[in-house]
């Protein structure tokens, strides 16, 4: 019942946008110049329905983890209406910039609300050559499509929806510009500082240290080549590259490197004992995008994790919470959990967790001329268990302004593999999109 | 006799020399009326579908000599913010969800409809392509033209341009076998004051999308140039600041 209320009012909401948009005035060749007139003060963003229906796997091992308590059986439900609004203040050399994020929604017989700031920062820009930002920010650093081992000062990306805006950290930031004629056409280069203080940037690393990292790029015989860097507590440093070139017009490839020395990593042995390791790691991804002449785009990455868990990591996080499920069913406890509650918001709870993964996108743009219609199938493929997700998904943005989304994901892999035991097997999702 | 068999020999070649360069002279003029070699404008396209439905998008861009030129989405909501960057051959996508440029082609189109990537980025055409043939029709010249290289959208262009004011009326893009991709009919003089009076409205057809047509309509051209870092990667999401 709730879930329906959830869903008419989102449905109104939308169709009252679209009522409005078939409700514009329109002249061919009209094109006034308060059209483009710039005020200091703008506001944007978005706002969106997204309800998903799941047939679960009742007896993987994350659907016991996350409904241990309060079974949602299968098939289940949810729906959120999240909005994220953009505000933005521009004169002169300064600008000011926030981008929220707020969701509600219904979700096995509870109603989440989640508020957050993703971006908030101030900007000047003395001239063309220097831009200095401090606040809340994402700086979105690598080349990858669906992973960025590169990205130092981000959160994770969720590869199963890259393009999603995510929450940012608090830094202060520059860009130095230079531009040359040769071979050498751009040059810039970005430091950054990252607090981390009580309140600010607490999970990052530890409090009451300043972390630095930077990046070089270079537009060098028309390749993009970024050089990047971080450094900060007890001597830990990373340093990564990445490269991207068109080889021919249809043609982009794309490679990012990292090296990781001294990173903590935390698995469970196979005894089932947790463990704390220094290792020098390594992170790297390979792709491909390519554009066929019907206008069929294929995006392909390889993406490498050296710290990621290993087979038998992974089945011993899965028999833990196994053994934790058994044990609340036979005595209520749920003690057992914690443990395994607390790897999940570790590395086990990445949203790739694993070392090896394949990543293949196929597009089709409007095909049998349905103009703004683009359907698409995502594949992600764990190389290291051979469990994989297969999405197709219908995009239409013919409407102004709103966007449709269908996708049906169908995730496959046996017992202890990282598909095979997600909570689900099957999801449909719709994301109906207006922006304003 | 030798001498003036030498004399014959050089004023052939002079001839021939001469005959190749007016053509791409006449070319470089067209440009020159169309926009000034480094100019901010302001553009609407209108995607118009069979059915009358319709899909507009509005773009500020900057033009720096031959070959730089980057332009911003200021409309629809769902794209304002996206900036699309050329150099060259190369182009980028920079989507503000995203946070940062991806590579594109110049065959895709970021907008859909008729109008692709070359068309909305587009450089100088004598920058792009060579006049393999002039002929002088009535009141209009008729260039053939050639891409220089196979990195540019068309294989070949039918230029079509006013004899006097040497103002393009209408331009042919077609593959290498002279199969015709798209026609821009360019209509609507406008003067743009700064001396800049062109064409203030191209419309697009093409007979691979029946029934469709793109509108390119400016609503301001004026002469300006900006420092060589505008047009970088780093830059791109900062375009809104120059207007």
């Amino acid at each position: 019942m709730r879930l329906l209320i959830i869903l008419t009012l989102g449905c109104a909401a939308l169709a009252g946008m679209a009522l409005r948009i078939y409700a514009e005035d329109d002249n061919e060749f009209k094109f006034e110049e308060s059209e483009v007139e710039k005020k200091p003060f703008s506001i944007g963003g978005y706002v969106e329905l997204f309800p998903s229906l799941y047939i679960a796997d009742l007896k993987s091992a994350l659907f016991r983890l996350k409904y241990y308590q309060n079974n949602p059986g299968s098939p289940y439900a949810d729906a959120y209406l999240r909005l994220q609004p953009e505000l933005t203040f521009e004169k002169g050399i300064f600008k000011a910039f926030a981008r929220a994020y707020e969701a509600f929604g219904y979700s096995n017989r509870r109603w989440p609300f989640d508020l957050r700031l993703y971006e908030g920062y101030a900007s000047l820009k003395p001239n063309q050559h220097v831009v200095i930002d401090a606040g809340k920010k994402t700086l979105k650093w690598g080349k990858g499509y669906a992973w960025n081992p590169v990205a130092f000062v981000d959160r994770p990306k969720n590869p199963d929806d890259p393009e999603l805006a995510y929450e940012g950290y608090t830094v202060a930031t520059a860009d130095f510009i230079a531009s040359f004629t040769g071979p050498l056409k751009t040059l810039s280069f970005t430091p950054v500082v990252v607090p981390v203080y009580k309140g600010i940037n607490e999970n990052f690393g530890g409090a009451g240290h300043w972390y630095f990292a930077g990046k070089l790029y270079l537009l060098f015989f028309d390749t993009d080549i970024d050089f990047l860097f971080f450094t900060g507590l007890e001597n830990n440093y990373r340093l990564g590259i990445d490269v991207s070139r068109n080889i021919t017009t249809n043609l982009e490839v794309h490679g990012e490197f990292a090296y990781l020395p001294g990173i903590t990593k935390l698995s469970l042995g196979t005894t089932g004992m947790a463990r704390k390791r220094k290792i020098n790691a390594i992170a790297a991804l390979g792709g491909i995008r390519y554009l066929t002449e019907i206008e069929t785009t294929v995006i392909i990455e390889y993406y490498h994790n050296a710290s990621g868990m290993s087979v038998s990591e992974m089945r011993s996080y899965y028999f833990l919470i196994n053994e934790a499920y058994y044990t609340y069913r036979a005595t209520l406890k749920e003690l057992p959990f914690r443990a395994a509650e607390a790897l999940t918001e570790g590395a086990y709870g990445r949203f790739t967790p694993m070392k090896n993964y394949l990543y293949l996108r196929v597009s089709q743009k409007e095909p049998f001329d349905i103009l703004y219609f683009t359907p698409a199938l995502t594949v992600m493929f764990n190389i290291d268990d051979l469990s994989f997700s297969l999405t197709p998904e219908l995009l239409y943005t013919g409407v102004n302004n709103l966007e449709l989304r269908f996708r049906y994901a169908f995730l496959w892999g046996g017992r202890n593999s990282e598909f095979g035991e997600k909570p689900a097997d099957h999801r449909w999702d719709l994301r109906a999109r207006y922006y304003f | 006799m030798k001498r003036l068999l030498m004399v014959f020999i050089l004023l052939f070649f002079t001839a021939g020399y001469a005959g190749e360069e007016e053509p791409d002279r006449l070319l470089r003029e067209i440009d020159r009326n169309l926009n000034p070699e480094s100019y901010e404008s302001y553009r609407k396209i209108i995607n118009i579908e069979p059915d009358g439905r319709k899909k507009e998008y509005v773009l500020f861009s900057l033009k720096k000599g031959v070959d730089k030129l980057i332009a911003l989405f200021l409309a629809p909501a769902s794209d304002k913010g996206r900036s699309t960057l050329r150099l060259g051959d190369n182009m980028w996508l920079y989507v503000p969800n995203v946070g940062k440029p991806i590579r594109i082609t110049s065959l895709q189109s970021v907008i859909g409809g008729v109008f692709n990537n070359a068309d909305i980025l587009a450089l100088d055409y004598s920058a792009e392509y060579k006049v393999e043939k002039l002929e002088i029709k009535g009141g209009e010249y008729l260039l053939h033209l050639k891409a220089r290289n196979r990195s540019v959208a068309y294989d070949r262009i039918r230029l079509r341009a006013e004899k006097q004011r040497k103002i393009p009326v209408r331009i042919d893009c077609l593959t290498e076998k002279n199969m015709l991709i798209k026609t821009l009919n360019f209509k609507n003089i406008k003067d743009f004051t700064g001396g800049i009076v062109r064409p203030s409205v191209i419309e697009t057809v093409s007979p691979l999308y029946k029934g469709y047509r793109s509108i390119m309509i400016f609503s301001k051209i004026k002469k300006r140039s900006v420092g060589d870092e505008v047009f970088t990667l780093t830059f791109m999401p900062r375009v809104d600041s120059l207007r």
